[in-house]
Parts: structure tokens; sequence; C-alpha cells
């Protein structure tokens, strides 16, 4: 029974978070099992002491703030395409409620006429534009490749 | 003065600063990856644990309220990591099997073979321990980790926190006694 008490402190005596009282000292010098418990405990905490703490890699920070990037990156991106969609159902459901409400209120038949009268107003606006198309197309062309430069370097930087 | 500091950087972090959150990595890294090496016992997993540790603080810190101080919130997520990473965890070793041999790098002061054997067995027996027990030994034996803060960081009282590691120094001590037997 005595054993069993002496053997739950030798832990915390080879730690130094205990100072054994008269009887359990009394009881370490003479019970050879428990005395080597405590010999065994001393070594354990001793070689626990020196336990060499393993060091990270040198590219540790590196690699860790690259996958911090990733991460935000693709966080940005889902809520860039959620934000898209958001918009885009928006849009629809304006749409949608014009519609219905040119058609509750009768005036689809002057919406007929503003249809008539823009495709002819896009009509000559074309006409008068033809003559200037290459120019738009080499602007529309250089925007073009401006963004696409963009959208790499930036894809570039996050990953 | 050091508390200033670490509310400063953790202020800095907020606000995106990425030379913030490098220093934060810095000074933190050696202690994430100590801990997290000596519990799940292999480099590479330990070194992805890591970075999974700061992505999460990453992902934390604008809820971080500073309530508790930095480090024992870091070491909360630790050891979170490491639980949860049990499930994935290698199965246990025999303290003879020749596949861990490779496992334990001596360093240059080891001068006897026989110290690095009972490292080695050491290492081992460690690995048989339950996660709670190898995080409770790996956190003890780490410079500047008080009881006080393992306590705080595994929402434990003290006294289940010092009974976790003499338990497990019990369990060590059985099981290197009937290694070397």
């Amino acid at each position: 029974m005595f054993c069993d008490e002496a053997l739950e402190s030798v832990e915390a005596i080879a730690a130094g978070e205990l100072n054994p009282d008269g009887r359990i000292a009394e009881h370490l010098k003479s019970c050879p099992n428990c005395a080597a418990a405590l010999v065994s405990a001393r070594a354990l905490e001793g070689m626990l002491r020196v336990r060499p703490a393993p060091k990270p890699s040198a590219q540790f920070t590196t690699r860790t703030l690259a996958r911090v990037r990733r991460a935000r990156w693709r966080t940005e991106q889902f809520l860039d395409v959620g934000f898209n969609i958001a918009i885009g159902v928006v849009v629809l459901a304006v749409i949608a409620g014009i519609w219905m409400l040119l058609n509750r209120s009768g005036l689809v038949a002057v919406s007929n006429d503003a249809v008539d009268l823009f495709g002819t107003s896009l009509v000559a606006f074309a006409r008068r534009v033809s003559p200037s198309l290459p120019l738009y197309a080499g602007a529309t062309a250089l925007l073009a490749t401006a963004l696409a430069i963009w959208w790499w370097a930036e894809r570039d930087s996050t990953l | 003065m050091e508390a200033i500091n670490e509310r400063e950087l953790v202020e800095r972090c907020r606000r995106g600063d990425e030379g913030a959150f490098q220093e934060l990595v810095d000074r933190y890294k050696n202690l994430v990856f100590a801990l997290i090496a000596r519990t799940v016992q292999d480099r590479s997993r330990a070194e992805d644990l890591a970075q999974d540790v700061f992505l999460r603080i990453h992902r934390g810190l604008p809820y971080f309220r500073g309530e508790a101080r930095l480090s024992t919130w870091i070491y909360r997520i630790v050891a979170n990591v490491c639980v949860q990473d049990r499930g994935r965890a290698a199965p246990a070793l025999s303290l003879d099997d020749e596949r861990t041999r490779a496992r334990v790098t001596p360093s240059a002061s080891d001068r006897q073979f026989g110290d690095l054997e009972l490292r080695d067995r050491l290492e081992k027996a460690i690995a048989r321990l339950p996660t709670n027990y190898r995080l409770v030994v790996a956190a003890h034996y780490l410079d500047g980790v008080q009881y006080e803060d393992l306590a705080e960081a595994l929402a434990l009282p003290l006294g289940t926190v010092k009974t976790q590691l003499h338990r497990a120094k019990q369990q060590l001590r059985r099981l290197l006694e009937t290694d070397l037997r």
C-alpha cells in the first residue's frame, strides 16, 4: 500500500516539484523497488530536459506566407464569383420587374415604338461610326491586351 | 513591454500588414514547430501542420479579442491541430521497429552511442503515448511554456495538466523499463 503511495510521487520528486516528507523519504531508502523507480524517474527527467527541440526548415516562413497568400487569393476569388452572381441575379430581377410593370400598365405598345426608335437610332449611329471602325477595333484590342497582361501578372503574384 | 509589442503586432496583422504577419511567424515558428514535431514525430507532416497553425492564426486574428495572451491562443490552436491530426496519425510503433531508426537526428554534441540509443528509444516510447500526453510532454519541456499557459490553452484545470504530465512520465518509464529488461 505504501509502495503505491511512494510510486505515485516519484515523478514529482524527480522533477523537483515535491520534497519527500520523512515517511516517503524513509520508504525510498528502505524499499529497493521504489528507490529504483526514483532513479529511473530521475534518468527520464534528465533525458526529457535535454531532448532537442526540432527546428523548422530555413524556407518555413516563405512557404507559410505563400500558403497564406494562396488561401487569401482563393477566398477573394470565391467572394468575387459570389458577388458577380449576386449582381447578375439583381440585374435579371430588375429586368423582369420592368418587363412585368410594362405588361401590367399596358405600356408594351409604347415600348415597342420605343424599341423601333432605338433600332433606327442604332443603325444611324453605326453608319456614322463605320469609317472609324478600325480605330475603335485597334483601341479595343489594346485595352484587351492590357487587361490580359494585368490578369496574368495578378495571377502570377498570388501563386 | 512585450505585451505592448504583442498587441501592436496583432493590430498591424489585423490591418493586413504582411510584414507584421511575417514577424509573427518568425517569432513563433520555432515554438510551434517544436511542439508539433515532438507530438507527431514526422518532420514533413509537422511542417505541414505548423503551416496549418499559422493559416488558422491568420484567419482567426480578426476575431482575437486579446483576452488571453497571444502565445496561449497559439498553443490552443496547436493543441487543436494536433488532436485533429490524431485520426490520421501513423500506427503505434514498436520500440524495436527498424523503420523508425532514422527518425532521430543526433546533434553534434552527442558523443556516446548509448545516449543515442536511449534517446532513440525515448522518442519511440513517446510516439506510443496518447496524443494529449505527448502534447503535454512536448510543451512542458520547451523553454518558456508554463503549466499555467498549458492549462489555459488546453482548457483544463492546472491540477489536471500536472496529473497528465505525471501519468505520461509514469507510462514512459514503464515503456522504457519493459523495453530495456
